[in-house]
């Protein structure tokens, strides 16, 4: 078995890949891609309306109101305690919609990729969740205060019905678990979309494989499927974690300044007439950004250990 | 008795048909092929000796023991799948030591069986390489050695080579002949590839619509197929419907040319139409030595094959193909030419339907 191709296989591939004898030799003319073309657009959109205003968040952020450098709006988001409450709202909501979205999304996921239920459902739910993840702000506000506000449809049966009046029993939605509950509706659906072709990736081999090593249906969850799902999974939850943080008018339709969010922060800043400070706006905001970049890389991160993975 | 006895198994999906009265003694240290084309149903009775489908009736019995309604995971059947099925948040080691993992043996032993089977691999070294970092060959190597790692009874290969190119095919198809071998383990080994499967097997089990065509050593298979399919499917034949024309002396008329066969045509009354094959390689060119059968033909394509030559010849309104070896100081039949084919009575197979 010793010297044989096979074993050289991959040296040799590598080798020739090295000396690039199979490309073809390049024209010495200029060749012009005319797929930039189509590109052009989402790129020049992206400089105008994300990177060109970033850049100019990041400079105002070091601004006072006479425009003169300051490091007082970056001091003010790291010692003042209505801005830190803000923060830390936003980041429980976003953990707690992150962590519910994803557990709840994965299971649905589950239920209708490999539960064995009929075609139709599965047609049926992906469809709903691509309506669902993407129905927010005012009209899912509304929904929710029309059915569990203080003078929503189940609070007044409740009460109607059972002579329960919910409300003085300290019941209220319109806090940080409620608005919770509101987000739940278009992050678990999110985590059922992405979530659903990693299920489909999931080999019948590898299963059987395992089965067939003497490995139990949990043996071969615990050690094969879980861990390859997991990167999906943790990409997706940071995914969930980014939309829930960035995510204002759900929040302000919903809360108005009940609760007291970052990007409900921002608005007020920028937007107030009471609170008009745009240099501590755009610090908040660049707040977000740095913390939005980093869900963005974790997500890419984890994407491209997947795809090593299950190519 | 035999070391694996498949006794007359059958599968349906719904109404169709996958597998039916599939019986088959295997001995210890064997390695049968199942031969077909696609749909024939012998990945399906592989499957059912793995137990990842169960039979609608029959038996499976490894060693005097039924295993016929044993989960997969109880019956110590290893298996090589087509695509490889390396688990790919796995290293190397991992993967072949898993098997030994879930059945909670010692991580000195695992560690100890992997060396060892990386080694019979000719892999050593290459434990902590993940699936994605070798090729397609090495993967498929690093599977037979998760297959072997504990020791199975029996070994299934699902056409364990399909994805490879054709080099490396024929490399890892004498490693594999060879370990099996060295372990004298039983295997059977499922391929649509005639000569994978010639050149591999202690015996070619040929499949067609779910049922067994023929069982024999690779050598009978090929020059004494029983039915015009097996003629058909194993090897380049030349199928021809005789005529009858005296079974006491075993003529027969093709194109209105007399030819003679060793085989008895007892069973057939004169008259009778019969389905007879020559195999190309059985078939030469006169060129002044003349055989017991002859007919005149004409040459209509010549093609180089390398080792050998195929030269398409028509004999009347019948295609045929005759094979010969390659020798670059012949001259080559040229297209048109008018010449005389000649064969042994022994080259003429005589097929049933």
């Amino acid at each position: 078995m010793g010297n044989n191709p096979v074993l050289e296989e991959k040296i040799l591939t590598k080798r020739e890949s090295k000396k690039g004898s199979a490309q073809p030799a390049r024209s010495p003319r200029f060749d012009f891609n005319w797929a930039w073309l189509g590109v052009a657009p989402f790129f020049l959109f992206a400089l105008a309306f994300l990177f060109l205003p970033s850049f100019s968040i990041v400079v105002r952020s070091f601004q006072g109101v006479d425009g003169s450098f300051t490091f007082k709006n970056i001091i003010a988001i790291l010692t003042e305690s209505d801005i830190i409450n803000a923060y830390q709202a936003s980041l429980s909501i976003s953990v707690i919609t992150a962590i519910g979205g994803g557990f709840f999304g994965f299971l649905l996921a589950y239920a209708v990729i490999l539960g064995g239920m009929p075609r139709g459902m599965r047609t049926f739910m992906v469809t709903f969740s691509g309506v669902a993840s993407n129905f927010a702000g005012v009209p899912l506000a509304f929904a929710f205060i029309a059915t569990m506000g203080n003078a929503g449809l189940i609070t007044r049966w409740i009460e109607a019905i059972f002579e329960i009046n919910v409300r003085q029993m300290g019941f209220s939605i319109y806090t940080i678990w409620g608005l919770s509950i509101v987000y739940m509706y278009f992050q678990f659906p999110l985590m059922v979309l992405i979530m659903a072709p990693a299920l489909d990736g999931l080999r019948r081999e590898w299963r059987e494989a395992c089965e067939n090593l003497g490995g139990s249906a949990w043996q071969y969850w615990r050690y094969v499927a879980f861990p390859i799902l997991l990167p999906s999974i943790l990409g997706t939850m940071i995914l969930l974690f980014g939309n829930a943080f960035g995510a204002y008018a759900t929040a302000y339709a919903f809360s108005g300044s009940f609760i007291n969010l970052v990007t409900i922060l921002i608005g007020a800043q920028i937007q107030g007439d009471v609170l008009y400070n745009p240099g501590l706006g755009n610090a908040l905001a660049l707040g977000m950004i740095i913390i939005m970049s980093v869900c963005m890389f974790g997500y890419a991160y984890m994407q491209r250990k997947t795809s090593r993975w299950v190519r | 008795m035999a070391f694996l006895e498949i006794n007359n198994i059958s599968k349906s999906f719904a109404s169709t048909v996958a597998v039916q009265d599939f019986d088959l003694q295997v001995e210890r240290g064997e390695l049968v092929s199942f031969l077909g084309p696609s749909g024939c149903g012998k990945t399906t009775t592989l499957r059912l000796v793995a137990g990842f489908e169960t039979t609608t009736q029959g038996k499976i019995i490894v060693k005097g023991e039924d295993i016929t309604n044993k989960p997969p995971n109880q019956r110590n059947v290893g298996m090589v799948f087509q695509a490889y099925a390396l688990f790919p948040n796995m290293t190397v080691g991992g993967n072949i030591g898993f098997g030994m993992k879930v059945n909670k043996r010692p991580q000195e032993e695992i560690q100890a069986r992997v060396d060892e089977l990386l080694e019979l691999i000719a892999m050593p070294g290459l434990a902590n390489r993940y699936p994605h970092q070798l090729s397609g060959g090495q993967q498929q190597r690093v599977a037979l050695a998760r297959a072997l790692a504990l020791n199975p009874e029996v070994l299934l290969l699902d056409e364990p080579l399909s994805a490879l190119d054709a080099k490396i095919r024929v490399v890892l198809r004498g490693e594999i002949r060879a370990i099996q071998q060295k372990l004298g383990i039983t295997a059977i080994y499922v391929t649509h590839d005639q000569e994978e499967a010639l050149s591999l097997s202690d015996r070619v089990v040929v499949m067609h619509q779910g049922r067994i065509e023929q069982v024999g050593p690779p050598f009978e298979i090929y020059n004494f197929p029983k039915t015009e399919f097996v003629a058909n499917f194993v090897g380049t034949l030349n199928a021809y419907n005789a005529k009858v024309l005296d079974n006491q002396r075993n003529v027969l008329s093709i194109e209105g040319q007399d030819i003679q066969t060793a085989q008895t045509l007892g069973a057939y009354k004169n008259g009778d139409r019969v389905m007879i094959a020559i195999r190309p390689e059985r078939l030469s060119f006169a060129d002044g030595q003349k055989k017991v059968n002859n007919l005149a033909c004409t040459v209509e394509e010549v093609t180089f094959l390398g080792s050998i030559v195929r030269v398409q010849v028509r004999t009347g309104e019948k295609t045929l193909y005759v094979d010969t070896f390659n020798n670059p100081y012949l001259e080559l039949p040229r297209v048109g030419e008018t010449k005389q084919l000649t064969f042994s009575r022994e080259a003429v197979l005589i097929l049933h339907p």
